[in-house]
């Protein structure tokens, strides 16, 4: 409710003098899907750019005994070659389809079958997953930075759950099979869990999710660590880590290598979410409940959508995505749940931003990162380039990739733009009294 | 002697849409002049270019003969035009004397104290030059809405405005504050202040205006003097063809009892009581009226018994079945259509297309859904009926809701509700901001519904609408109803002491009183057949 009427008061009231945050989000607030992978390709260029001066700025201020480019007329040297790092970031993230050396020529011995490749794709199936998970949240208007911990736990339920049923069944790809059906499950259950107790805190509590999960992620890596420490801990292993689930419960490599830790299988299944979440958010009436309760509660209510039943279902849903996401860390990447989880949960709130919270623009939001992870390695790799540098080129990427989405955002929170009742991109950019009507809501008139 | 406003050539377009197309205004100084048209005409925009709030596209306005160039409403108030917006910006806790100085007060001590006697005595001595019966002292959230209008018209004035514009002024007054805003019109024109009032009323225009002009689809469409124009001929202007102004009532006999109400008591939003104690009964094959002026109720009550909105006191009995505890899903089930008052807050979904939106509310039933499925095309079909028969425009099932004027936003409303097949329909405001011919329409596909059976509930602070279209009259003052009046014999004078909170004598309220607790469903016979009078407004 707080959203719009802060659209209503903002919107109706043209004498108020447009604050900064105002002007600098309105341009983002109504574009069309054409315009905004516009925004976003010219983004990555811009933000190409802006790294080249870096790199160049760097390459001058560091140490080296050969300069890896000279600038022409000038003769001054820099350590590190820009265009270099970029080809190298976005070729090598492939598995150098196209030759070293000679940039632009196809390398014919080339296969996508290929380490480099392989960990690009591992890193773009999981954020698949947390990227759905955060997005169809976003979608009903909830704003869930707990798949981070929702991951958490439905991995470690998975792992346990995969360590206690293989016993019971024959080794094999049937028992393979079946194992990693109901580590899946398992995985969307804790993870369903752990996200349905935000959605009932916020349906019933008024918690504020965003604080809710947040906390819960501290909730939920500690018990686990404390879980797996204490009870669950692999007999000599080093670090906190449960024991390596059987060989044939992992998804098997196929024709990548094996130190990869990607699985097409994998892949698959998240393609198969993608689609599975689009359809269910598009095509179907549960969609239509949590899209409506996302964009206007308001008029979701008057739709006789259940706002507190739609909000918990959301966020359960949003956790077993989550949980799912957990699971495939657990099969496909690292055979056993280990303490030190990376963030692919926080990552995946960019990713969701990143993809306009569309499921089907998960894909390409979540190879993005992919590639920026599978090309970082290379990098550190091929190049003097300090890993720290390619940190800072792969955060500007995301950066300006993210910021148009992420103020576009921003602007319809702030009540802006035309789904902004009497915003003032509606009133332009409608017939005159749109805005001048929902003026008219609170006063009325009486003829006489 | 140059006009005190010429507007010479305005065109303002808007990406997409042309608002103000070549539009020339001439205000003499010391007159009044009403701005006629319909939603969507560009009676607004054309204002807005005068106040600075819009550069013109093309075309020059001039003050007193001399070119202007406006940057922003400042640059306006400088020049000597004010505007009284619809929705007042007035600081509640603060008293009428601080309001009017507000950001323009007198400083002593070198600028760092504001002079609150001489700010208290300028205003005393504005409202006593203009007649204006306002105490300085009282503070706004004290004073009525009429009073508070005065207020943002001394506002104006303390700033020196010379020409007043005033944005749809009767919107939120009763009749009988409509009469004083017209004595506070001659005032100020006897005094040689200037003023442009927008409205698409007709009967306003001509009872407060010198001159009026009509915009038709942003274009200039004429300017006539009042004393030389008819409403029939003023309503061509605005809708560009003829137009019947009576919605035909047939006398026709209530059947079963569809809704029942009885000592309904509501909170508003807030927690403060806006119902308190409300009682009635609609039947099939009526149509029950709540006239009242905006705010008194009417909204907690409505939502009170579309599921909306929890009663606190009282029962709800819908064909037979108490309704209390039932959710909003179980009204709309067991069709109670609902067309609410604030059509892009909850009627619509503003991001949604039109096929979308004509399955809000029926998301979960077929032929829009089965198991759990959407059926877009059915969906489509249905939206594009809808379409076709309220004749909302564009016609393109494929248009954002936000896309559309207000009206037609309004059309899809009513014919999405209207065609939901429901037992009563609990109208709010159905044709506001509707121009008069789509009006005419939806009042007779209301008065359809009712000879098919079905029950009405409609609330509307247009008197002409209740009025001419309801069986029986309640009238709603501070979530209490003054009384339940026959529309064919009440005069609006009368309704006009209701709304205001006044109660009649016994002999006129005695009829429709004893009729409203009888359960004679037959005790109807008394409708007229010329229950609408005479009403232009749209």
């Amino acid at each position: 409710m707080s959203r719009s009427d802060a659209g209503a008061d903002g919107g109706s009231d043209p004498d108020r003098v447009p604050s900064i945050a105002r002007r600098v989000v309105a341009p983002f607030v109504d574009r069309s899907v054409a315009e905004r992978l516009l925004i976003s390709v010219a983004a990555i260029l811009l933000s190409i750019v802006v790294g080249f001066v870096i790199v160049l700025i760097s390459g001058r201020i560091a140490q080296c005994s050969t300069a890896a480019w000279t600038m022409p007329l000038t003769g001054l040297g820099f350590c590190y070659d820009p265009v270099e790092v970029y080809v190298v970031l976005f070729n090598g993230a492939l598995g150098y389809p196209f030759a070293v050396g000679e940039p632009g020529l196809f390398d014919p011995n080339w296969t996508p079958f290929n380490l480099s490749f392989g960990l690009t794709l591992s890193e773009t199936t999981l954020l698949i997953f947390t990227g759905l998970s955060v997005a169809v949240a976003f979608r009903a208007g909830l704003f869930n930075i707990g798949t981070q911990g929702q991951l958490v736990v439905g991995a470690l339920a998975t792992a346990l759950t995969v360590l206690a049923a293989a016993p019971f069944l024959p080794e094999g790809p049937a028992a393979g099979v079946v194992l990693i059906v109901v580590g899946t499950l398992a995985g969307a259950v804790g993870g369903g869990f752990w996200g349905a107790i935000p959605g009932a805190l916020k349906a019933y509590a008024d918690a504020n999710e965003v604080i809710t999960t947040i906390m819960l992620n501290f909730i939920a890596a500690n018990i686990a660590y404390v879980l797996v420490l204490e009870v669950f801990r692999a007999e000599g292993s080093s670090v906190v880590a449960t024991r390596y689930v059987p060989e044939h419960a992992q998804y098997l490599p196929w024709f990548f290598p094996e130190s990869s830790d990607f699985a097409l299988l994998a892949l698959l299944v998240g393609l198969g979410f993608i689609g599975g979440l689009y359809y269910l958010v598009e095509h179907t009436s549960f969609g239509y409940d949590l899209r409506t309760s996302g964009v206007q509660a308001a008029a979701a209510k008057y739709g006789g959508v259940n706002a507190k039943a739609t909000t918990v279902r959301a966020m359960t849903l949003s956790g077993a995505v989550g949980g799912v996401g957990g699971s495939v860390w657990v099969l496909m990447s690292e055979g056993r749940w280990m303490a030190s989880v990376p963030a692919l949960g926080f990552d995946g709130i960019t990713v969701s931003i990143l993809a306009g919270n569309n499921p089907l623009g998960v894909l390409p939001a979540a190879f993005l990162f992919g590639i920026l992870k599978g090309g970082a390695l290379e990098i550190g790799f091929r190049t003097d380039v300090p890993t720290q540098l390619v940190g800072v080129l792969r955060g500007l990427i995301i950066l300006f990739v993210a910021m148009p989405e992420f103020f576009r955002m921003a602007g319809r929170f702030m009540g802006m733009g035309s789904s902004g009742p009497g915003g003032p991109g509606g009133s332009a950019s409608t017939a005159e009294e749109t805005g001048d009507d929902s003026a008219a809501v609170g006063g009325g008139e009486a003829d006489a | 002697m140059n006009p005190a406003v010429h507007m010479d050539g305005i065109t303002k377009r808007f990406p997409g849409v042309v608002a103000n197309d070549d539009v020339d205004l001439a205000v003499e100084r010391g007159s009044v002049h009403a701005l006629l048209g319909e939603n969507g005409a560009g009676k607004t925009t054309l204002m807005n270019v005068l106040y600075g709030l819009y550069e013109p596209t093309e075309g020059t306005v001039f003050l007193d003969g001399e070119p202007q160039s406006f940057d922003s409403p400042r640059d306006a108030i400088d020049a000597g035009v004010g505007m009284i917006h619809q929705h007042f910006m007035l600081v509640d806790p603060m008293t009428v004397w601080e309001n009017v100085v507000l950001g323009n007060e007198p400083k002593t001590w070198g600028g760092l104290r504001v002079d609150e006697d001489a700010a208290r005595e300028a205003v005393v001595d504005l409202s006593e030059r203009y007649g204006f019966d306002v105490d300085p002292d009282a503070r706004i959230e004290d004073v009525s809405v009429g009073v508070q209008q005065r207020v943002e018209i001394l506002k104006a004035l303390y700033r020196g405005a010379d020409v007043l514009i005033l944005d749809e002024p009767t919107a939120v007054l009763t009749p009988q504050e409509v009469e004083d805003l017209y004595d506070v019109f001659e005032e100020l024109t006897d005094q040689g202040k200037t003023i442009i009032f927008i409205s698409h009323k007709l009967g306003e225009a001509l009872s407060a205006a010198d001159e009026i002009t009509v915009l038709r689809d942003g274009v200039n469409v004429g300017t006539v003097a009042t004393d030389g124009v008819t409403r029939e001929e003023l309503a061509e202007m605005m809708v560009g063809r003829e137009v019947l102004m009576d919605p035909a009532t047939t006398p026709q006999e209530p059947g079963d009892r569809v809704l029942e109400v009885t000592d309904v008591r509501a909170e508003d939003d807030r927690g403060v009581e806006a119902v308190s104690g409300v009682s009635f009964e609609v039947r099939a094959g009526e149509v029950f009226g709540i006239a009242g002026v905006d705010g008194n109720g009417q909204s907690q009550l409505v939502e009170a018994i579309t599921g909306m909105r929890e009663a606190t006191d009282g029962s709800v009995t819908y064909l037979g079945e108490p309704m209390a505890g039932a959710s909003r899903r179980e009204h709309i089930d067991r069709g109670m259509a609902f067309i609410p008052e604030d059509r892009q807050e909850r009627g619509l979904v503003m991001s949604y297309d039109l096929t979308e939106n004509g399955i809000l509310g029926s998301q979960h039933d077929p032929p829009f859904a089965s198991g759990g499925r959407l059926d877009w095309r059915a969906s489509r079909e249905h939206a594009e009926s809808v379409i076709e028969q309220y004749d909302v425009r564009p016609p393109n099932a494929d248009a954002e809701a936000e896309s559309l004027s207000g009206g037609n936003q309004q059309k899809f409303i009513v014919g999405r509700e209207f065609e939901r097949d429901p037992d009563l329909v609990v109208a709010m405001h159905p044709t506001r901001g509707v121009d008069i011919g789509s009006t005419e329409f939806l009042h007779d596909r209301l008065l359809e519904l009712r000879a098919e059976g079905k029950a009405v509930l409609l609330v509307s602070s247009k008197l002409d609408e209740v009025q001419g279209l309801s069986d029986r009259l309640a009238v709603i003052h501070e979530g209490e109803f003054t009384g339940v009046v026959d529309p064919a014999t009440v005069t609006e004078e009368e309704i006009g002491l209701l709304m205001a909170g006044e109660t009649l004598d016994d002999d006129s309220v005695e009829g429709a009183a004893v009729h409203d607790a009888a359960t004679d469903p037959a005790g109807d016979a008394e409708t007229d057949d010329d229950a609408g009078g005479e009403e232009v407004d749209a």
